[in-house]
């Protein structure tokens, strides 16, 4: 008998058992449903938060203390020095800024609030690509004249003001009047759960504030991607012949933090589709019990195929391809629902669903696989049947 | 064609032994048209299923077409059934989902038969056993009679040495019955061999030859072409 013949006899049967099919394939139309949709959500929320990491920017880089050492060393601290010496000996770097922070009160006309004071130079506005909404950020000259000038976020202005008309306003922090240059325009992101609410200070204005505060960490970036590695090991090395300190500093680039990121989402991702799976499992065990009930009741129909001339690997891969064909058959409408089902939760979530040609052939695969594996227990059992027994049964 | 030598098929050797068949001997030419009666749980049945190659003597030998099936395989068997025997069961055994033409393409499609050649012969087989014009019906839209002519046209499709009927009238009354009966005559003047198993005396005279079974042995064999008026009935 020939597979096209197989098939046709399995859909046969199939319909003419109809309502009990569709039922038995409950289980494998929800377990593929959920699998696709995980999948299909897991690998969209993946892609939009690289495609957000990409805009901050692959050539992003960070040279920080080691955070593995416990003993913070004396003299290891970051200098405004640090960063003239490593821009001017490190032809890839385009942009080179401190950046010292800490959580503190900010007065303003309307309210007091408690927010991200953040001390750094230009480069990091460059860097960040900051988009001004008012006024200006302030510049390196700003800096030399150690101007008492911020500029802040479009969102943390209307806190403090109640309208972001502030340029000239003034904002007190520990006791010291700075004027607004600028405003910071908000930046649609998936990334920012919250809009950003920070204060930007002339880093030496900032070191001013808090003489015992000091620089967290240089932020850089290169003018191309593949330079970012490079640049960021020789502004380690640099930190380490001016400080005299081996094994202190150490570099994150966003390549990195983005690899990690996608781990962890992939993972994730991981987990629950295998949770998923466990009901394809269920699926597969439903569809075995029907399989069976259909054999026992099909006795009759197996006895006479035999006595016609079925061997009884035709038999078996009638029943075979009859539990493969329902659960392709589940599979597709589980597709159907799974993509649907991505659709709408993406749409709560607001981010793209992503389904691959893949994850639906895997879907397909791995549903035809189930109906092998789980129709060949039914399948092997009609198959051994005695063939004058089974004619003798009703 | 069919030689069987002391062929025995014991059930249940083991625990509580039915002495189904103890020793049959008897030789079927080509073409012949044999009746066997007996009363209920004298062995027709089983001899049937061994000619049928459905089952396995459990003693003797069994040759057909000079071939010792008893020895067979599981498989070599399916074959054998398929290529040289035909069927007709007293339930006709259809498949109720399908339509007469399907039914009757069984055979063939484990024959390894393509399609349009299985849809040809099948339409021959439903030709001849007068149902051309019910082909595309199921067996609950057909009378017993009808569906036992579907049947026929079923066993005989694959073009099989022997057509084995065990009770082909049973479940028919006495005017179909007739009617399946002038069906068989009509096969057996083509030239097809033909076994059958009846209760009914008329019935079994339209054979040649009647094999009388009793407690598992031949008892007698009544030879009908010995008859002169029978023999003139011959062409
Ligand atoms: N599968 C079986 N297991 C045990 N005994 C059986 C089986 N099939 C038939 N028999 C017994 O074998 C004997 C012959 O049965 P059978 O050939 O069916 O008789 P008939 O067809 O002449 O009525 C009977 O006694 C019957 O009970
Ligand atoms: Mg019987």
């Amino acid at each position: 008998m020939n597979l096209l013949e197989s098939i046709r006899v399995a859909i046969e049967s199939i319909r003419s058992n109809l309502l009990r099919s569709i039922l038995t394939t409950i289980g494998i139309v929800i377990g593929i449903a959920a699998v696709i949709a995980i999948v299909a959500i897991g690998q969209g929320g993946e892609a939009t938060l690289m495609g957000e990491m990409e805009k901050i920017g692959s050539n992003l880089f960070m040279v920080h203390i080691d955070w593995k050492r416990e003993e913070p060393q004396t003299g290891t601290e970051f200098l405004l020095e640090d960063v003239q010496a490593i821009k001017s000996q490190v032809p890839e770097i385009k942009y080179l800024a401190p950046y010292a922070y800490n959580y503190d009160s900010i007065r303003g006309t309307k309210k007091n609030k408690q927010a991200q004071i953040i001390g750094t130079m230009p480069d990091h506005a460059q860097m960040g690509n900051l988009e001004m909404l008012q006024g200006r950020f302030f510049t390196n000259e700003d800096i030399q004249g150690r101007r008492r000038i911020v500029a802040l976020d479009e969102a943390l202005a209307e806190e403090l003001f109640g309208n972001t008309d502030v340029i000239g306003k003034q904002v007190v922090v520990q006791g010291n009047s700075l004027l607004v240059c600028g405003v910071i325009k908000e930046e649609e992101s998936f990334l920012n759960m919250e809009d950003s609410k920070s204060i930007y200070v002339p880093i030496r204005v900032w070191m001013d504030i808090y003489p015992d505060g000091f620089i967290q960490s240089l932020q850089g970036s290169t003018l191309e991607h593949e330079q970012v590695e490079t640049a960021m090991n020789k502004s380690v090395t640099i930190m380490e012949r001016r400080h005299q300190a081996k094994n202190v500093y150490a570099g994150t680039t966003m390549a990195q933090q983005m690899e990690i990121a996608s781990k962890v989402t992939s993972v994730l991702t991981l987990i629950v589709s295998a949770i998923a799976g466990i009901s394809l499992l269920v699926g597969g065990i439903g569809v075995m019990n029907i399989m069976l009930v259909s054999v026992t009741e099909r006795t009759r129909e197996i006895g006479l195929r035999m006595a016609l001339g079925a061997r009884r690997r035709d038999i078996l891969i009638q029943f075979l391809i009859e539990a493969m064909v329902l659960c392709i058959i589940g599979g597709i409408i589980g597709t159907i629902l799974g993509v649907g089902g991505a659709w709408f939760i993406a749409k709560l979530a607001k981010w793209p669903p992503l389904i691959s040609w893949s994850t639906i052939l895997m879907a397909f695969a791995f549903s035809a696989g189930i109906g092998i594996l789980f129709g060949l227990l039914p399948a092997s059992k009609a198959s051994k049947l005695d063939p004058i027994e089974a004619l003798r049964h009703d | 064609m069919i030689k069987v030598v002391n062929l025995s098929k014991t059930y249940r050797p083991e625990s509580n032994p039915v002495y189904a068949l103890r020793g049959i001997s008897a030789h079927i030419l080509p073409g012949e048209y044999i009746a066997v009666m007996g009363p209920s749980g004298s062995g027709k049945s089983t001899l049937m299923n061994l000619l049928g190659c459905l089952d396995t003597p459990t003693g003797g030998s069994y040759y057909l077409d000079g071939q010792e099936v008893s020895q067979l395989e599981a498989d070599q068997l399916a074959l054998v059934r398929n290529q040289k025997i035909g069927f007709v069961f007293q339930n006709f055994n259809l498949l109720p989902r399908m339509t007469a033409q399907r039914n009757v393409e069984l055979p063939m499609i484990y024959a390894g038969l393509p399609t349009q050649k299985r849809q040809e012969r099948a339409a021959e087989a439903l030709e001849k056993v007068g149902m051309a014009n019910r082909s595309d019906h199921h067996p609950n839209e057909l009378s017993g009679g009808q569906n036992q002519r579907v049947a026929i046209a079923r066993a005989l499709v694959n073009a099989p040495a022997i057509l084995l009927a065990d009770e082909p009238t049973g479940n028919l009354d006495s005017k179909t019955s007739s009617e399946i009966m002038t069906l068989f005559d009509d096969l057996h003047r083509e030239g097809v061999t033909i076994i059958l198993v009846t209760h009914e005396r008329d019935i079994a005279l339209h054979s040649e030859r009647i094999l009388h079974f009793r407690d598992g042995r031949l008892e007698k064999e009544e030879n009908l072409l010995s008859t002169p008026s029978r023999r003139d009935d011959e062409q």
